[in-house]
């Protein structure tokens, strides 16, 4: 732009935040070019396959390989007497190949690398166990009885951890309730159904170095902790993140094929790349912890609530996994969802020869919630309070610090409350709701959830690293530890840096996914990614705009205050002035005297404190909220229960990318629904009964209600633009809002997941609810 | 041995000729064999619709469609969705535009049933909309985009 | 590459010689239609061992087509649920039989799996068998014959199934069409296959049942029922309860009582009898009353 041009061009200030921005990567997706672990190829690689055990509990005598290695095609057998077997897993009661006895259905005994796959998978069948079977024991109380059988010898019990926690006196508020309330809880199994199936790729190059193309989630710790396992050291080991099919908390921890994968390429000293089958997904992937949940409650007459006391029981299955851990987060839910002074928390993680859970989208906050949230409607009904009035009254408010010491710098439950039923037309649907049909009965239902928003401090650090790179033509690249999981995090990174830097979004390029080029990251969990990726990459965009703009000051001679930087041009602040091109501004740099390029770093720590030895602090820098209502039909006749329409207000601080946001919020609504009504994993005697679509029912397009949104924005004054993380919000609250409503329609108090048709119906017959174990 | 078959088929508009097994899955001849990795496979069991294509326009899951029954047919895979003048395909375009697309790997068979379902559909009912995908699983976006999109497509018309 | 024993595909262009590849084979020959059950069994590995040949009914005109045949329709073994389900003369004529179709499965599958392979596969809970079941369809079997043509004869669709995944077509025949006879004038007809969604789902219990009124009184019923023993059946009980009554509250109850103890279904992965029965009774009231209304 010539300063002598007399109309000079002028550009208005203009903002992302909000607006609808499709996925940047949207375009390599839809077409099919996106390469998942699935399409990966590297040259002379074999392909690995597992052999399971076939049995539940038994020791194992003999492995018999000779049958499998003399198969044509097979290169490499592996067993535990062939690899270092270092225990891993929270529990350290995990090892990549079983040696001495198998303890639920996945155990891995042997494995194989071989040219095909099916080769591979041939070999597997050919390899003979012997075993001597140990009694199972499949239920967690049993478990728990003298003179059960114990899991895992060492430990002595079938107990590997409990957890304590409580604030206030429960046993004086008690005393001082006018009411009380006792009820039983049941959450079932279910799992994460990622269409892209398990899968990693490990291959060493001439000096020893390992490469592995994996779907963790958490690629620096995942560093770490198999260095450890495979005995290599951190340094020698670079993780590359392949594109996910899907996470939802499934790849945050190691499982077993990974290491296998890992010695098996060593061995045979070619790449091998191993992936999982559908059944496999279902039978040997992690699951949603499946809990018992004993709750008592009490409240005043004006109904004030009194106190919460929470007894649980966790299955725990044959190995620990993350699914140990979720009470951390089921007792923010018992704590903070509304104000209860008193509370006592208690759970039992207990073994068993089940499957073994892992980490999903909630984390342990589905179960807890659909206690709670059930609960309360109860507690309405035995005080003559509406329910919402109930909820409203013991609403949190801004300011406030929890029982548990989580801070609420803002709080948007009761506008979510208010929101979303003065939408959703509760104050004339509930207990009026007309069916078309006499066989037909409507209700509506409501449930509230509060979850951390921008991560959770449980290493000392829960902090995120950025690089920002210009190039000479005004491109930024964003080097980010924190990985896409398909939710959109490379998105709206972009957005926040263009926001920042006031560049078109497609001049930023995201690059998030190898260990060996980005800084570190805790990993995608938590719900943190745009709160603490997000902060970090504005962090750099901040620093690169303050140099960019001082070197612009000093090009044009004006204060660096009077500039701004719009659609990748530096323009006078005041009117939009077109001064120079960013990227002119980059050069003259670069390679004029001063030889500067334009590179910025960012840490980001959130405020979080870790919890206390009582579990009690700040975990989080800020807290989402939400309620959702959902209005049902009840088929007397078949049991069916169909959502008519899902209300939901979520206090997202602010939103930044609208159409990512509304995918989290469906997507997550989707999931809810398939827990509350469809997804179950059926486990008999340790073995997973229904190990596909058909028989495990997912949600699908036809059975999808109409979901309405309201989007809170109470800015989260630590957030990026005032943002709160939402990945996991929107799964949480929606099974409980269903069983109110089928409640509102039928009087039947379910208490057991799903709500599934069997379940309705001879519930409706019964008169009360029937569980599985009194079906014949 | 297995007697192998030589077929004759056109594969996204270009003609193909492979030698195939008897019990060959369509699937295995365009990702194995012809490096089409668009098509994912989710289950193969036909429970999923990550792998439909087309077959003579017609939307079919290709883990269970014989490779040897594509002779003498058209196949389409979302490698074969291409858009004119440099642009995406409509219902590419509608698809990422509309927010339909998370993870992904659902998104090309979904794609391909949509597009098939707008041409088979011209004025398709909302109850024939709703379920006009319902053989094709997405866990992360909970359908609704997915229906937009197939709405779009519906509203704007097909032109082919 | 595949690890599968199919050791050979054979294309036939006509039904004898269909037929005449079947009488001939040395190994087990395979009749292929949509292909959609049998090639997930064999990349399951779940065929039985030892090599096979697969045999594509595509190309076998005589299989194909839905037609009148004086008063009744036939319906080629080979014709796809989608044809099934778009087909005009159906869709007038026998509905009932046009919306099962439209009910099964995914629009992929539909677009692929055939009536011929519904029925010879028989599940215990074939979509289609409670329509047909209603509509007192036959079952034509060929199989290789002499210069006169192939050998036919015919099976009542009841009598076919003989167990779960068990017919009475023997190894060298062919499903070669169903043969539907005209209902009496003004029976109604209506099924039902309860779920949480429309389609993409194995019943766990389905139901049909065809009516015919005199005034207010029941002159004729027939009833039918999927996945509620161990292959799909008629419910004489059920009908001999409803024959003769007028529809009140009474005989509807006697009725809905009736299917529930006629039934025998199993416990499993998809329902427990208990559940089952209750889902009889309950069907029988529905279709009762869409028949009736």
């Amino acid at each position: 732009m010539s300063k002598a041009d007399d109309t000079a061009q002028k550009i208005p200030r203009d903002s992302l935040i909000g607006r609808r921005i499709p996925k940047l990567d949207g375009p390599e997706r839809a077409t099919g070019r996106t390469v998942y672990i699935h399409d990966l190829v590297r040259p002379r690689m074999l392909h690995g396959a597992i052999c399971r055990t076939d049995r539940i509990h038994a020791k194992i005598l003999s492995v018999n390989t000779a049958r499998a290695r003399s198969l044509p095609g097979v290169k490499t057998v592996i067993t535990a007497a062939d690899i270092e077997n270092v225990p891993f897993g929270h529990g350290r009661d995990n090892y990549a190949l079983k040696g001495d006895k198998v303890t639920c259905q996945r155990d891995e005994i042997a494995a194989v690398a071989a040219e095909t796959e099916e080769i591979a998978r041939e070999a597997c069948r050919l390899i003979e166990v012997e075993y001597e079977d140990l009694p199972p024991v499949f239920d967690a109380h049993e478990a728990l009885k003298p003179g059960a059988p114990v899991i895992h010898e060492k430990r002595g019990d079938n107990v590997p951890f409990r957890y304590d926690y409580a604030h206030g006196d429960v046993e004086a508020a008690e005393q001082e309730s006018d009411v009380v309330l006792e009820d039983t809880f049941h959450l079932q199994f279910v799992t994460h159904c990622c269409m892209g199936s398990s899968g990693i790729l490990a291959e060493f190059d001439a000096r020893g170095n390992l490469t592995l193309w994996s779907l963790t989630q958490v690629p620096f710790l995942y560093q770490r902790d198999m260095s450890r396992i495979v005995g290599i050291p951190p340094e020698k080991i670079r993780v590359i993140q392949t594109t996910i099919g899907g996470g939802f908390g499934s790849k945050l921890d190691i499982y077993p094929f990974e290491p296998i994968a890992v010695h098996l390429a060593r061995a045979a000293g070619r790449p091998v790349r191993l992936l999982f089958n559908r059944r496999e997904e279902f039978i040997a992937s992690p699951t949603r912890q499946p809990t018992e949940i004993k709750l008592r409650c009490g409240a005043k007459k004006d109904g004030t609530l009194t106190f919460r006391d929470a007894h649980l029981i966790h299955d725990n299955g044959g190995r620990t996994s993350w699914g140990a851990t979720t009470p951390f987060v089921m007792m923010h839910c018992f704590s903070s969802l509304y104000r209860v002074p008193n509370v006592r928390f208690h759970t039992t993680v207990v073994n068993t020869n089940n499957p073994y859970s892992g980490s999903m989208r909630g984390y342990g906050n589905l179960q807890a919630t659909f206690a709670v949230e059930s609960q309360l409607d109860r507690l309405a009904e035995e005080l003559g309070i509406e329910p919402l009035e109930l909820r409203l009254k013991n609403s949190l408010e801004q300011g406030e610090t929890t029982g548990q010491g989580m801070y609420l710098e803002t709080c948007g439950q009761r506008e979510c409350l208010e929101t979303a039923t003065s939408s959703a037309g509760w104050a004339e649907k509930h207990g009026r709701m007309l069916a078309p049909e006499p066989h037909l009965k409507r209700g509506i239902g409501l449930a509230s959830m509060v979850h951390v928003g921008g991560g959770a401090k449980i290493y000392h650090s829960d902090g995120c690293g950025t690089i920002l790179k210009a190039d000479d033509y005004a491109n930024f690249t964003l080097l980010t530890g924190s990985s896409e999981i398909g939710q959109g995090s490379e998105t709206v990174l972009a957005m926040i840096v263009a926001e920042v830097l006031g560049v078109p979004l497609d001049r930023i390029k995201v690059i998030n996914d190898d260990t060996a080029v980005t800084p570190w990251d805790v990993g995608v969990h938590a719900s943190r990614t745009t709160f603490v990726a997000g902060n970090s990459a504005k962090g750099a965009a901040e620093k690169a705009r303050a140099k960019l703009l001082s070197a612009a000051a000093e090009l044009l001679d004006l204060p660096a205050d009077q500039l701004d930087i719009r659609r990748g041009q530096v323009v006078r602040a005041e009117d939009g002035e077109v001064l120079i091109e960013l990227g002119k501004v980059i050069r003259k740099l670069h390679f004029s005297k001063k030889f500067e390029t334009v590179i910025t770093e960012h840490y980001y720590e959130p405020s979080s404190k870790m919890q206390d030895r009582e579990f009690k602090g700040n975990v989080s820098p800020t807290y989402a909220f939400g309620t959702h209502v959902v209005e049902v039909e009840v088929d007397t006749e078949t049991g069916v229960v169909r959502p008519l329409k899902v209300t939901a207000a979520h206090d997202v601080g602010r939103v930044l990318n609208r159409l990512g946001i509304e995918g989290q919020v469906e997507g997550g609504v989707a999931m809810g629904l398939g827990y509350g009504l469809t997804e179950e994993l059926q486990v008999h005697e340790g073995r997973v009964q229904n190990p596909d679509f058909r028989d495990y029912k997912l949600i699908t397009a036809p059975e999808m209600p109409e979901v309405e949104m309201h989007f809170i924005e109470t800015n989260a004054p630590e957030g990026p633009f005032g943002a709160k993380g939402v990945g996991e919000a929107p799964a949480i609250c929606v099974a409980p809002a269903l069983a109110n409503a089928v409640y509102d329609a039928t009087g039947i108090r379910l208490r057991r997941l799903p709500l599934n048709p069997e379940r309705v119906l001879l519930s409706l017959r019964a008169g009360r609810e029937v569980l599985p174990e009194e079906m014949p | 041995m297995p007697a192998e078959i030589e077929i004759s088929c056109v594969i996204n508009g270009e003609l193909v000729k492979a030698r195939v097994q008897p019990a060959e899955r369509l699937v295995d001849l365009l990702r194995e064999r012809l490096g089409l990795k668009g098509t994912k496979t989710g289950c193969e069991e036909g429970d999923c619709g990550a792998c439909t294509v087309l077959v003579d326009g017609v939307a079919v899951n290709s883990c269970l469609f014989p490779a040897v029954e594509a002779a003498g047919r058209a196949v389409t895979t979302i490698e074969g969705l291409q858009g004119t003048n440099g642009e995406l395909h409509p219902a590419v375009k509608a698809f990422v535009e509309l927010g339909a697309v998370q993870c992904g790997f659902c998104t090309p068979g979904m794609i391909l049933r949509a597009w098939a379902f707008v041409g088979e559909n011209p004025n398709p009912t909302e109850d024939q909309i709703r379920r006009s995908v319902e053989g094709n699983i997405c866990r992360c976006t909970g359908y609704v985009k997915i229906i937009d999109a197939v709405r779009r497509l519906v509203d704007e018309g097909v032109e082919r | 590459m595949s690890a599968s024993e199919c050791r050979n595909y054979h294309r036939p262009t006509s039904l004898r010689e269909a037929l005449a590849l079947m009488a001939g084979s040395e190994v087990p020959l395979w009749p292929v239609a949509g292909g959609t059950d049998l090639l997930v069994k064999d990349h399951r590995r779940q065929m039985p061992p030892g090599p096979w040949e697969m045999m594509s009914l595509k190309h076998v005109p005589e299989l194909n087509g839905i037609a009148k045949d004086g008063d009744a329709i036939r319906i080629g073994g080979a014709v796809t649920m989608r044809e099934l389900a778009a087909d005009a003369l159906l869709g007038e004529r026998l509905p009932v039989l046009a919306l099962a179709a439209d009910h099964m499965a995914s629009p992929q599958i539909r677009a692929v799996a055939t009536i011929g392979g519904n029925m010879a596969n028989a599940s215990p809970a074939a979509d289609l068998a409670v329509p047909l079941l209603l509509l007192e369809a036959e079952v034509e079997l060929a199989s290789c014959g002499g210069e006169s043509g192939p050998n036919l004869r015919r099976v009542p669709l009841a009598d076919f199934f003989t167990g779960p995944g068990t017919t009475q077509r023997t190894k060298n025949e062919l499903l070669r069409a169903l043969v539907i006879p005209a209902p009496p004038a003004g029976m109604r007809f209506a099924s039902h296959k309860p779920g949480t969604r429309p389609a993409m789902v194995c019943a766990h219990a389905s139901a049909g049942l065809g009516l015919l009124m005199d005034g207010e009184t029941v002159a004729d019923a027939r009833v039918a029922f999927g996945a509620l023993a161990d292959r799909p059946i008629r419910g004489p009980k059920t009908e001999a309860a409803l024959r003769g009554q007028t529809l009140d509250e009474k005989s509807l109850e006697r009725a809905s009582e009736a299917a529930r103890q006629e039934v025998s279904p199993i416990s499993d992965v998809r329902g427990s009898e208990t559940y089952r029965r209750e889902l009889a009774a309950s069907l029988v009231r529905r279709l009762i009353r869409a028949c009736r209304d």
